[in-house]
């Protein structure tokens, strides 16, 4: 048995940041529907398409930057015929999201299976990957050399875009345009915007966004489309984007906090603890937290409702 | 009113199952090719365990002229979909430790012979249509662990297990020892992913692992294993494969996947069914233990074309450990 503090290390960070990555990326995609008042739990979908578009064509195409945007153009159909369903037809977007979930898992094994003629798992050495990314001013400093330098290029992009979808969101009209579809579509259609048109927006945002996590996922993170791969990464999103309140900051560090306790988890079995626990630790985590909005929201709506009363 | 109709509703459709069944079991006399089901309780594609089972039926058919089937679980309604089988089939494989249930089916189905793959029955002895194959799947990890041990430079060896259950760790404790009698300093560290589906996780375990010094990474972790090769592709170690002969199934990490532990999943199921056409020898209510004797647990390095990183001396070394342990000259410890 190992001390319990050499569990804290290096390879510990590098692996959180790598395991939140593509959770980060499904999950500014989630919290464009939050924001436009659209439940999604379509993302695990999402993500599964966009992992198994993209190692398609980089592997018929022998380019890495056509499955990403393959990918991509898939989340984009994806996103509009989800908000077809969802807001122009009106269905239940509960059912919707699970009915795609289902979709892509089967759609994927189907084509996997036609197309490569492979079961589980295709990996082969004509998958070309994303490049992983080498920063020479990084070798010079100490701690955060070793930890942000040599990753999977998504995982810089990945920063980029929360900073992007954060200015999107609260410092352009489309964003207020959108955030307002949510929270008051009626104001909305005053202003003479369409809340219906923004909410397609934010169902391709999120296509694009579940895109861009599944291309990572098979060409960044692996090189490898194996059935299933999500793993659940869209559902673990959604609660991001719950617990993080749909701000693009707060989720990228409820993303971070899930893929340190994952990482966590893995490492603590070398110092004792039973593997079924640690492997639960992530999604305790998980309702732990959601219980905490909850419980928070309550008191915080309860503060203002005596506020009002008393003033 | 409504009532009594949904009533009749239900009797019917109660009754036409009746029939059905009624209909599935006049069928089975009348036809003269053997039916065989097989039931994974994952899916086919992880290209060692469930892929190899199939292997064994596919033999069957092209050599027996049995008529076969497959039903894939993907881990649920293993209940049901034995029972389904058992309606289609004359013989059922259920392939995975997890078909539990196979001792609840079995009894309803005495016409049918039961084969259940990877575990052991608690009643066993009372269910004469049933016969367990188990695998002494710590004999052939001794050996892996052997290899492991010989070929780290760092004196730090791993494995990834897809669970922490008894098969699992069947194949761990032969691992470590097999690892301790090459080297007696040898450190063994391991993890358990605690999924057999996600080779990105596998990919993190390995890499845990490969922090604390292991050079060499046994992946006992199914479809997970995938992101163990991957890893040790980036990082220039070592992988160990298992159940198939994973340099052949891979070849795409035949660089890194040094040797592999293979159990001959198909091969046992094969000679169970063979023997009972052709002698209809059938000895159920019984576990059959495959080992390292019977020829079904034992140590590949892929075929001619296949990169060679074990020398010969090595390869020599552990042939005669493996005969060793068939003539019991080591005593490998199990969980089973």
């Amino acid at each position: 048995m190992d001390n319990f503090f050499d569990v804290f290390n290096m390879g510990l960070l590098q692996n959180t940041l790598r395991s939140a990555t593509p959770v980060i990326l499904a999950a500014m995609g989630g919290l464009m529907t939050e924001h436009a008042g659209i439940m999604n739990i379509g993302m695990e979908g999402m993500i599964l398409m966009g992992a198994f578009v993209a190692v398609a064509f980089s592997f018929t195409l022998s380019s890495a930057a056509m499955g990403v945007l393959m990918a991509v153009l898939i989340g984009i159909l994806v996103g509009l015929f989800f908000a077809l369903l969802v807001v122009k037809l009106k269905s239940d977007e509960f059912i919707i999201g699970m009915a795609l979930n289902t979709f892509a898992a089967g759609l994927t094994v189907y084509l996997l299976r036609s197309i490569f003629g492979v079961k589980g798992t295709f990996s082969d050495k004509g998958i070309v990957s994303l490049p992983t990314v080498h920063l020479e001013f990084l070798d010079k400093i100490p701690f955060l050399g070793p930890l942000l330098n040599d990753n999977s290029i998504f995982v810089y992009i990945t920063w980029i875009l929360v900073f992007a979808a954060w200015v999107f969101l609260y410092r352009t009209p489309y964003g207020f345009w959108m955030r307002a579809a949510g929270e008051h579509p009626e104001s909305l259609k005053t202003a003479g915007i369409s809340p219906i048109k923004m909410k397609f927006l934010a169902s391709v945002l999120c296509g694009i966004f579940c895109g861009f996590a599944g291309a990572h996922l098979s060409l960044g993170y692996l090189t490898m489309f194996s059935e299933g791969m999500s793993n659940d990464r869209g559902f673990i999103a959604f609660a991001c984007v719950i617990f993080g309140m749909a701000n693009p900051p707060k989720v990228f560090l409820a993303a971070l906090l899930f893929g340190f306790l994952q990482a966590l988890g893995l490492r603590l079995q070398s110092v004792g603890v039973p593997a079924d626990l640690t492997s639960i630790i992530p999604y305790v985590a998980t309702i732990l937290m959601l219980v905490y909005i909850v419980v928070s929201g309550e008191r915080k709506r309860k503060n203002r409702v005596k506020r009002e009363i008393e003033g | 009113m409504k009532k009594s109709i949904s009533l009749l509703v239900v009797l019917a459709l109660i009754l036409s199952l009746f029939a059905l069944v009624g209909c599935g079991g006049d069928m089975d006399g009348e036809d003269e090719a053997l039916k065989v089901c097989v039931v994974v309780s994952a899916g086919f594609g992880d290209k060692s365990f469930n892929d190899s089972a199939k292997e064994g039926v596919d033999k069957l058919a092209e050599e027996k002229g049995v008529n076969v089937s497959t039903i894939e679980c993907n881990h649920e309604g293993y209940k049901q979909k034995m029972m389904d089988a058992a309606e289609a089939a004359d013989v059922v494989v259920a392939v995975g430790w997890e078909c539990y249930e196979v001792e609840e089916v079995a009894p309803e189905y005495p016409e049918t012979k039961f084969i259940w793959v990877d575990n052991t029955a608690e009643h066993i002895g009372d269910i004469p249509n049933l016969l367990c194959i188990t695998y002494a799947q710590n004999e052939g990890s001794f050996l892996a662990g052997y290899v492991a041990a010989k070929m780290s430079k760092t004196g730090v060896i791993g494995a990834v297990g897809g669970e922490d259950s008894d098969v699992i760790n069947d194949f761990i404790v032969g691992y470590k020892q097999g690892a301790e009698y090459a080297n007696p300093n040898i450190k063994v560290e391991t993890v358990y992913a605690g999924d057999y589906e996600d080779p990105a996780l596998g990919k993190e375990c390995a890499l845990s692992l490969k922090d604390k010094g292991a050079d060499v990474i046994f992946n006992i972790a199914g479809n997970t294993g995938n992101g163990i090769f991957a890893a040790a592709q980036e990082n220039s170690f070592y992988a160990i494969g298992v159940d198939a002969d994973q340099k052949l199934t891979n070849p795409e990490y035949d660089d890194v996947i040094i040797c592999s532990m293979k159990k001959e999943v198909g091969l046992s199921v094969f000679d169970v069914i063979a023997a009972y056409i052709d002698e209809d020898a059938w000895e159920g209510a019984r576990v059959q233990i495959t080992d390292m004797a019977t020829g079904h647990i034992s140590i590949a390095y892929g075929d001619e074309n296949s990169t060679q990183q074990i020398g010969d001396e090595l390869k020599s070394e552990v042939e005669a450990l493996a005969a060793k342990i068939v003539a019991g000259e080591i005593e490998v410890e199990t969980t089973r």
